[in-house]
C-alpha cells in the first residue's frame, strides 16, 4: 500500500497527544500508519507491511512487549524494524531481549527520534 | 504435700533420713552397751566363783588342819590353817566386795562369815590351844562331830552360792549372746533400710527435680531454635511449678512479641511497597504528559510549523500541563489526607449546579460517550466546600468515561431524598469484579487499570470519598464484572431558610 517510494512508518501509541508529536517530529518524508492499541497494531502491520514500526510498551489490553514477540514470531512481520519506546529505563533489556532492534526512552528529544528514524530507514524523501 | 514447696521437701526428707540413721545408731550402741554389761555381770560371776572356791580351800585346810590334830595331838597340823586364818579377813572381804551389788548372794557370804567366824572362834582357836598346851587332851572325838557338822553346813552354803553364781554366768552369757545377735540384726537392719531410703530420697529428687530442669532445658532448646509455640505441662510441687510457670509465660512472651515484630514488618514492607508503586504510577503518569510536553515545546521552538499548527500544540502543552498540574494535586491531597488535614471551605451552595458545570466541562472530552444529567430538584443546598465538590463529580465522571472504553452513556441523577442530596452517576463500562471491590477506595488502587491501559494515580476515589466524608456524607459504589457501575455519593441537605 505504499506510495510512491515513501517508506512506512507504524506508529502504535496509546496517548493520543504523543501519537502526533511522533508524526510532527518524524515529519512529511515518511508514509505514517497510527495504531491506538497492539490488536489494531498487529492487523496494520500485516496490511501496511511498514519498515519501521514504533512500539510503546504500555498500551491497553495488550502490552507492547506482547506486540513485539508476536510480530517476531509471525514470518510475515520478523524481519521489521522495531524500535520500542518506554518510560521506564529498565525496560531496554526486556525488549531487547524480545528482538526490539533500537530503544527510546520517554520524554524523549525530537532530534534523538529523527536520528534513531533516519539510522533505521535512511534520509526521508 | 501440694503446697510444700521443693526446698521444704527435701529438708523434710533429709531430716527424716538424719533421724532414721541416729535411731539406728542409737539402737546400736544400746545394743553394744547392754553387751558389755552381760559381759561385765557374766565376768564377775566368775571372779565371785572363783573368791568362793578359795574361800571354801580355806575352810578345808581349817577341817583338815583340826582334822590332823585331833587324829595325832600334832599341833603342827595347825600351821596351814593359822596361814589360812590370816588370810580370812580379806578373802571374805574381797568376796563381799564381789556380790555387794546382789543381795541374796550377799546374805549367803554374810552367814559364811557368821558360820566360818564361829567355827573358828568355837572349834579352831581353842582346839589349837588345847593342841598346844595338851596334846594328848586333843584326841577326843567328841569335838570333832559338831566341827564336821558346822563345816558341812558351810559347805552346803558354798555350794548354793557356787551354783548361783554359776546359775549368773550362764544367764549372762545367754543374755550377752542375745544381745549381740541382736545388735548385728538391728545394725543389718538399719543400714538395708538407710540405703533403701537413700535410694528412695535419690529417685523423688530425680523426680522431683532432675526430670523437670531437664523438660525445662529441652524446651529451651527447642525455643532457642525457634519454636515459640512449645510450652510446657504447668504444675508440680513449689519452684519446680513456678518455673515451669515463669518459663510459659516467657515463651508465650516472646511469641506475642514476635507476631508484633511480623506485623510491623508485613506493615513496613506493605508501606514499602506502597512506595514502589507510588514511585512506579508517579513516573509514568507524570512521564506520558511530560513527554508531550517537551517534545511539543522542542518542536516550537527548533521546527518550523504554521501559525495554526503552532496553536494546536500549545493547546496540547496546555492541556497536558494542567493534567501534570492535577496530578501533582492529587498527590499532595493523598499527603494531606495522611496528615489529616483536608482543609475546606463552608459555603451554602446549590450541589445541582456544581453537577451540571462538572457535566458540561465533560461533555465535549469524548466522542464515544453520551452524558445523560436528571437533576430532579433545584437548588440542592449543601453547606460545603464548591470547588472539593466540584473535584469528587469530576472525578466520577471522569472514572465513568475510563472504565467504559468501548463508549456509552453516563447517568448522572442528582436528587433530595430524606434529609440527603443523592448524587449518582452509573456507567456502561467494564465494572470492577467484586474480588477487586474491596480496595476500591484505598489509595493507588487501580484494579485492572494498569493492564488496561487506562491512566491514573489511583488517588481520585480516595480522595473523593475522604472529602465527602469531610461534608459529614457517605460514598459508596454498586459494581459486577462486565455490568458497568453506579458510584454514588450523600451529603447532609443545608438547612433552608
Amino acid at each position: 500500500m505504499q506510495t510512491g517510494t515513501a517508506k512506512t512508518i507504524l506508529i502504535c501509541e496509546d496517548d493520543d497527544n504523543l501519537r502526533q508529536l511522533l508524526r510532527v517530529v518524524i515529519g512529511p518524508g515518511y508514509h505514517i500508519v497510527e495504531a491506538g492499541d497492539g490488536d489494531e497494531a498487529l492487523v496494520l502491520a500485516s496490511e501496511h507491511r511498514p519498515d519501521l514500526i514504533i512500539l510503546d510498551l504500555m498500551m491497553p489490553r495488550m502490552s507492547g512487549l506482547d506486540v513485539l514477540q508476536q510480530l517476531r514470531a509471525n514470518a510475515a512481520t520478523d524481519g521489521m524494524h522495531i524500535l520500542v519506546m518506554s518510560a521506564w529505563p529498565d525496560a531496554v533489556e526486556a525488549a531487547r531481549a524480545a528482538g526490539a532492534d533500537a530503544f527510546l526512552q520517554k520524554p524523549f528529544e525530537p532530534d534523538a527520534l529523527t536520528a534513531l528514524v533516519e539510522e533505521a530507514l535512511g534520509a526521508p524523501e | 504435700m501440694r503446697s510444700l514447696s521443693l526446698s521444704t521437701r527435701m529438708i523434710a526428707a533429709s531430716a527424716l533420713l538424719a533421724l532414721l540413721v541416729a535411731g539406728v545408731f542409737a539402737l546400736l550402741i544400746h545394743a553394744v552397751l547392754t553387751l558389755d554389761d552381760a559381759r561385765d555381770r557374766e565376768a564377775r560371776s566368775k571372779e565371785v566363783t572363783a573368791a568362793g572356791v578359795e574361800l571354801e580351800k580355806l575352810v578345808i585346810d581349817f577341817e583338815s588342819g583340826l582334822r590332823g590334830v585331833v587324829l595325832t595331838g600334832d599341833s603342827r597340823f595347825l600351821r596351814p590353817a593359822e596361814a589360812g586364818r590370816r588370810q580370812l579377813p580379806r578373802q571374805i572381804g574381797e568376796l563381799e566386795r564381789l556380790v555387794a551389788g546382789d543381795p541374796a548372794q550377799r546374805r549367803r557370804v554374810q552367814a559364811l562369815r557368821v558360820a566360818i567366824d564361829d567355827y573358828v572362834s568355837d572349834y579352831l582357836i581353842p582346839i589349837g590351844t588345847i593342841a598346844r598346851d595338851n596334846p594328848d587332851a586333843v584326841r577326843t572325838s567328841l569335838a570333832t562331830e559338831e566341827a564336821k557338822r558346822r563345816t558341812d553346813a558351810i559347805r552346803a552354803t558354798f555350794n548354793q552360792l557356787l551354783a548361783t553364781e554359776d546359775a549368773r554366768a550362764a544367764a549372762s552369757a545367754e543374755s550377752a549372746e542375745t544381745q549381740s545377735r541382736r545388735a548385728i540384726v538391728l545394725g543389718a537392719g538399719g543400714l538395708v533400710a538407710v540405703a533403701l531410703l537413700i535410694v528412695l530420697f535419690g529417685l523423688y529428687l530425680v523426680r522431683s527435680t532432675a526430670y523437670p530442669v531437664r523438660n525445662v532445658a529441652a524446651a529451651a532448646s527447642r525455643l532457642a531454635s525457634g519454636d515459640l509455640s512449645v510450652r510446657l505441662k504447668e504444675g508440680g510441687p513449689g519452684e519446680v511449678g513456678e518455673l515451669t510457670h515463669a518459663f510459659n509465660h516467657m515463651a508465650a512472651e516472646l511469641e506475642r512479641r514476635e507476631r508484633e515484630l511480623e506485623l510491623q514488618n508485613e506493615l513496613l514492607r506493605e508501606s514499602e511497597r506502597k512506595k514502589s508503586e507510588l514511585v512506579r504510577i508517579v513516573s509514568h503518569e507524570l512521564r506520558t504528559p511530560l513527554a508531550s510536553i517537551l517534545g511539543f515545546t522542542s518542536v516550537l521552538l527548533n521546527r518550523d510549523a504554521a501559525p495554526e499548527d503552532q496553536r494546536r500544540y500549545l493547546e496540547i502543552i496546555d492541556r497536558e500541563g494542567r493534567r501534570l498540574s492535577a496530578l501533582l494535586n492529587d498527590f499532595l491531597d493523598a499527603e494531606r489526607l495522611d496528615e489529616g488535614h483536608l482543609a475546606l471551605d463552608r459555603e451554602l451552595i446549590d450541589v445541582g449546579r456544581v453537577v451540571a458545570e462538572q457535566v458540561r466541562l465533560f461533555e465535549g472530552q469524548s466522542e464515544k460517550h453520551k452524558l445523560d444529567m436528571d437533576v430532579r430538584a433545584r437548588p440542592l443546598p449543601v453547606h460545603g466546600d464548591p470547588n472539593r465538590l466540584a473535584q469528587v463529580v469530576g472525578n466520577l465522571l471522569s472514572n465513568a468515561i475510563k472504565y467504559s472504553p468501548e463508549g456509552g452513556t453516563v447517568h448522572v441523577v442528582a436528587e433530595q431524598d430524606d434529609g440527603l442530596v443523592r448524587i449518582s452517576v452509573r456507567d456502561e463500562g467494564l465494572g470492577i469484579p467484586k474480588e477487586l471491590q474491596e480496595g476500591v477506595f484505598g489509595k493507588f488502587f487501580r484494579g485492572d487499570a494498569p493492564a488496561s491501559g487506562i491512566p491514573g494515580s489511583g488517588l481520585g476515589l480516595t480522595i473523593a470519598r475522604s472529602v465527602v466524608e469531610a461534608h459529614g456524607g457517605r460514598m459508596d459504589f454498586e459494581s459486577g464484572r462486565g455490568e458497568g457501575s453506579v458510584f454514588w455519593m450523600e451529603l447532609p441537605i443545608a438547612a433552608s431558610n
